[in-house]
């Protein structure tokens, strides 16, 4: 019998022992990855069972179908001598969707809440990593899967739109800003949401409290925005409007699509609006990042 | 084969606010299975803070593996397993993907992962239960898991954190005796435990801690001193042997069918060989009785305190 074998008869069991690894091994950046693409999986419902899979991909299909609807609208009218009839803008596709709120009230406490609740924390930062490798991994994550949701259906509705209409190549020519305006602006609203997700998510361990605050942060900011601005003409919006956390990326969105606020939006008419959102943004990101720095400084002094 | 001592603690001090969890330690600990021991508040839980660069030491040095952990922890937490004594775990994946995942954080390549976290689960005995949510584990199972999960990354030095707590007597031989095969791998352990017999089974080197300060640290079997009296197991003619024993002035006593006599020196020992030589008794066993851990902590710690 040979070394290790267990067992006789026809038959034998092998222990196959211990083995040494002797690859190649990251560090830092290898295990901030790691728990990027664990992250993402988790998000996603992948490796999961099906019903973790329902919200994630519910969520896709809800988002994409306006660029759907849109491109058959553009198939069916396309022989038409009138202007295209067009369902949705570019810039109206950005952040469109409430669902994006839902799905950030969902998966965000679902990708934080559980290590802490469940420990896991300290097998996690036993490994070559430090906290501002877990808030990256954890808030790059969301921001991927957001920005990913956003930027998949407005890439859609391109290639449809491209398509039905009467050149392909000349719609391309001629709608070239698309490529960078879309990117950008979904860009900054993934970030915003994802980092206000986390930073609420990552004060509790209790995922329901963590969903319900979040949804509450946005709900409450958009009321309290609206009683202050009350009714307003075009050009005629108040600063107050700033306090909606939940309506500011679409303020920014305006200043990338249009240069400018949209006049017709409860910022429209503000002196500075556009800097004013920027500034806020910029504030609101600092500050939630400050809040996971302090939450995953694991390391004691 | 990795050389020189396993760790170092220089005039190790870690204070917090009210507590001095660790005191002035200094000791220098070779290679292969050490067991920490301690009552609960001795210092263990800090120890492997500080050796994981998770806490930094109030005073003194920390060299873990021949890397100072305050001037390189990534590197110290790039060489150690981690086994924590508390639930630690995501119930809702499986044994699989946890290992894999720990495996890559520990810097393997996802593909290098999935194959060793594999490999290890078999190691453990969780082969056929691996791709089964660790929610539906029991504590041995996931004891075995957490294990595994230290020991995915091939580290030099795996931390074990009371690693029998929890267990039925059979699952605790089993995790004794994986924790005792490690040290065939080449892999060093530190095994924290406040139950002496686990580290009497399977360590060969004892570290004790009391209070935040360093009562004993040797070679396991240097601990264990003579006490001075053999047990001789001759089946059914003990009655007879002890008798034998009084004839010649030795003290003897039957204890558990066994004889338990009171030597001094080796021509004693030669006095009861010949004895039971020459009443044509069967010699099963004749052991010289050592102290336990127990005895050594107890004695050590009175002592210093």
């Amino acid at each position: 019998m040979q070394p290790g074998a267990l067992g006789g008869g026809g038959g034998a069991v092998y222990d196959r022992g211990y083995r040494p690894y002797e690859g190649p091994r990251g560090r830092r950046g290898a295990a901030t990855l790691a728990l990027f693409k664990a992250s993402v999986r988790r998000a996603l419902g992948l490796r999961r069972s099906w019903r973790q899979k329902v919200a994630p991909f519910t969520l896709l299909a809800v988002v994409t179908m306006p660029a759907i609807v849109n491109i058959g609208v553009g198939y069916v009218t396309r022989d038409q001598l009138t202007d295209r009839i067009e369902i949705i803008t570019y810039r109206d596709y950005v952040g469109v969707s409430s669902a994006l709120l839902l799905f950030i009230a969902i998966v965000a406490p679902d990708v934080i809440c559980p290590d802490r609740r469940q420990r896991v924390l300290p097998l996690m930062f036993s490994r070559p990593l430090v906290g501002i490798d877990y808030v990256a991994a954890k808030v790059g994550a969301i921001v991927a899967i957001l920005f990913a949701f956003s930027f998949i259906p407005q890439m859609i509705l391109f290639i449809g739109n491209m398509l039905v209409s009467d050149s392909a190549l000349d719609y391309f020519t001629g709608h070239l800003d698309v490529l960078w305006k879309v990117p950008l602006a979904v860009l900054v609203l993934s970030v915003h949401y994802a980092v206000i997700g986390v930073a609420i998510a990552s004060l509790t361990d209790r995922r329901i409290v963590a969903g319900a605050s979040v949804i509450g942060l946005f709900l409450v900011t958009s009321i309290a925005s609206g009683v202050l601005v009350g009714d307003f003409q075009a050009g005629e919006g108040s600063a107050a409007a700033l306090i909606n956390v939940l309506a500011l990326p679409l303020y920014l969105r305006d200043v990338i699509f249009l240069g400018n606020i949209d006049p017709r939006s409860p910022l429209g008419g503000v002196a500075n609006g556009g800097l004013l959102a920027l500034v806020e943004f910029l504030a609101v990101v600092a500050l939630g990042l400050t809040v996971l720095w302090r939450r995953y400084r694991w390391t004691e002094h | 084969m990795q050389t020189g001592p396993l760790f170092r603690l220089e005039s190790l001090t870690k204070r917090y606010p009210g507590v001095t969890a660790l005191d002035d330690l200094t000791v220098e600990v070779p290679r292969g299975l050490v067991g920490l021991v301690g009552a609960n508040g001795a210092g263990k839980t800090t120890m492997f803070r500080l050796m994981l660069g998770l806490a930094r030491p109030s005073e003194g040095r920390l060299e873990v593996c021949g890397v100072d952990v305050a001037a390189d922890p990534i590197e110290v937490r790039s060489r150690l397993g981690y086994m924590p004594e508390h639930e630690c775990l995501p119930l809702d994946q499986t044994a699989a993907d946890v290992v894999a995942t720990f495996g890559e954080l520990s810097g393997l390549p996802a593909r290098d992962a999935r194959q060793r976290a594999s490999d290890i689960l078999d190691l453990v005995g969780l082969d056929e239960a691996r791709f089964r949510p660790i929610s539906g584990f029991s504590t041995g199972m996931r004891q075995r898991t957490k294990l595994a999960q230290a020991l995915v990354g091939d580290p030099e030095l795996v931390l074990l954190d009371e690693p029998t707590a929890g267990l039925d007597p059979v699952g605790r031989e089993e995790m004794l005796a994986l924790v005792a095969r490690l040290g065939t791998f080449g892999i060093s352990v530190l095994m924290a435990t406040h139950l002496l017999d686990d580290v009497q089974q399977v360590c060969d080197h004892v570290l004790m801690i009391d209070g935040g300060h360093l009562v004993v640290s040797g070679a396991t079997e240097s601990l264990l001193e003579r006490t001075g009296v053999v047990t001789v197991d001759v089946g059914s003619g003990r009655d007879a042997l002890v008798a034998g024993l009084a004839g010649l002035g030795l003290t003897a006593r039957v204890v558990d069918d066994l004889v338990d006599v009171t030597i001094d020196g080796d021509d004693d020992l030669d006095r009861v060989r010949d004895l039971v030589a020459d009443l044509g008794l069967p010699l099963h066993r004749l052991t010289t009785r050592s102290t336990s851990l127990d005895e050594v902590f107890l004695r050590r710690a009175g002592e210093s305190s």
